[in-house]
């Protein structure tokens, strides 16, 4: 499925485009790069929060960082996709980036249950207590993803095909 | 010196072993995350953003910043071993120890300021360290690109 999107667009005036600006790419990286600070910034202390440690903040407030987290999320999104039409047979076959997006992809599941059902359930709770075990599951499951997620990107260049 | 060091039995490792170069690299983007993740959110709180959030959630969190970047020191040093003589007289490579250097003394000012009553003076080195960790980003993916 990726390799066959990956043959459709290989010929694409935006690949010829990217592939052609000789400065594009590492913009593109530099600003991944400051994305997935933001991302990763601001999931920490939500996160850590959520998992139980700094008690004495109302979790609600570190919530307050999620547009940091969605305009990290959206730069390295709209770079990320500029980095696979400007090389899609190299990405489209590379393990490392199939394991990334796959990691990406229980991220995002993990989000949408702790915004859907985690969320409404620990707001009726007293704040003081300790932090429910689902909560931890989702805190640990973000923070482990994320990493997987930075660990593989990284990786991409070293590894095989997959 | 620094082919001395590329020589060495810690620089040999790094350069010639199939994995320690992608491991260190791995392990680095890591640390940054961690790093210049928790700065640019207390520097962009001290700025004025992110509304009710404590600015003392960030003393908490100096201690894990600190981690980071002891994780990023390490695995910087060894990656330099490997390549010590091109790395040195690069200008990126260069640039950006002397950004790390700022932000982090920069870090150890901020953090005895972290108190919801946010003076003129505490804004000031927010902005300065958020440009100093940005062009340490910048810095540190132009090794790849200027020689």
């Amino acid at each position: 499925m990726l390799v066959s999107f990956a043959e459709s667009i290989v010929d694409s005036s935006l690949t010829q485009w990217i592939q052609g600006t000789y400065w594009l790419w590492p913009v593109m990286e530099i600003t991944h790069f400051i994305g997935l600070t933001l991302l990763l910034g601001g999931l920490i202390v939500i996160d850590l929060r959520m998992a139980g440690f700094m008690r004495s903040i109302d979790p609600a407030t570190t919530h307050k960082l999620l547009p940091a987290v969605i305009f990290g999320f959206s730069l390295n999104l709209i770079t990320g996709i500029l980095f696979f039409y400007g090389d899609p047979m190299r990405y489209a076959i590379n393990i490392g980036f199939q394991i990334k997006m796959v990691l990406v992809l229980i991220a995002g599941i993990n989000a949408a249950l702790y915004h859907f059902k985690v969320d409404p359930l620990l707001r009726t709770m007293d704040r003081n207590l300790a932090s429910p075990i689902v909560a931890k599951l989702v805190a640990f499951t973000s923070l482990g993803a994320w990493t997987g997620v930075l660990l593989l990107g990284r990786l991409i260049p070293y590894v095989g095909t997959g | 010196m620094f082919v001395w060091l590329e020589n060495s039995t810690v620089g040999m490792w790094v350069s010639s072993s199939l994995w320690a170069y992608p491991f260190l690299l791995s392990v680095h983007i890591v640390g940054l995350a961690i790093v210049v993740g928790l700065f640019s959110m207390r520097d962009l709180r001290l700025l004025g953003m992110f509304g009710t959030l404590p600015v003392n959630t960030f003393s908490n969190l100096g201690k894990l910043a600190l981690a980071g970047f002891i994780l990023n020191a390490i695995s910087g040093l060894l990656l330099f071993t490997s390549q010590a003589s091109i790395f040195v007289t690069s200008v990126p490579f260069l640039s950006k120890i002397v950004a790390i250097t700022a932000g982090m003394i920069l870090a150890h000012s901020i953090q005895k300021k972290l108190n919801d009553d946010i003076s003129s003076s505490t804004r000031i080195l927010a902005s300065i360290s958020i440009a100093c960790w940005i062009a340490a980003i910048i810095g540190g993916r132009l090794i790849a690109y200027i020689f």
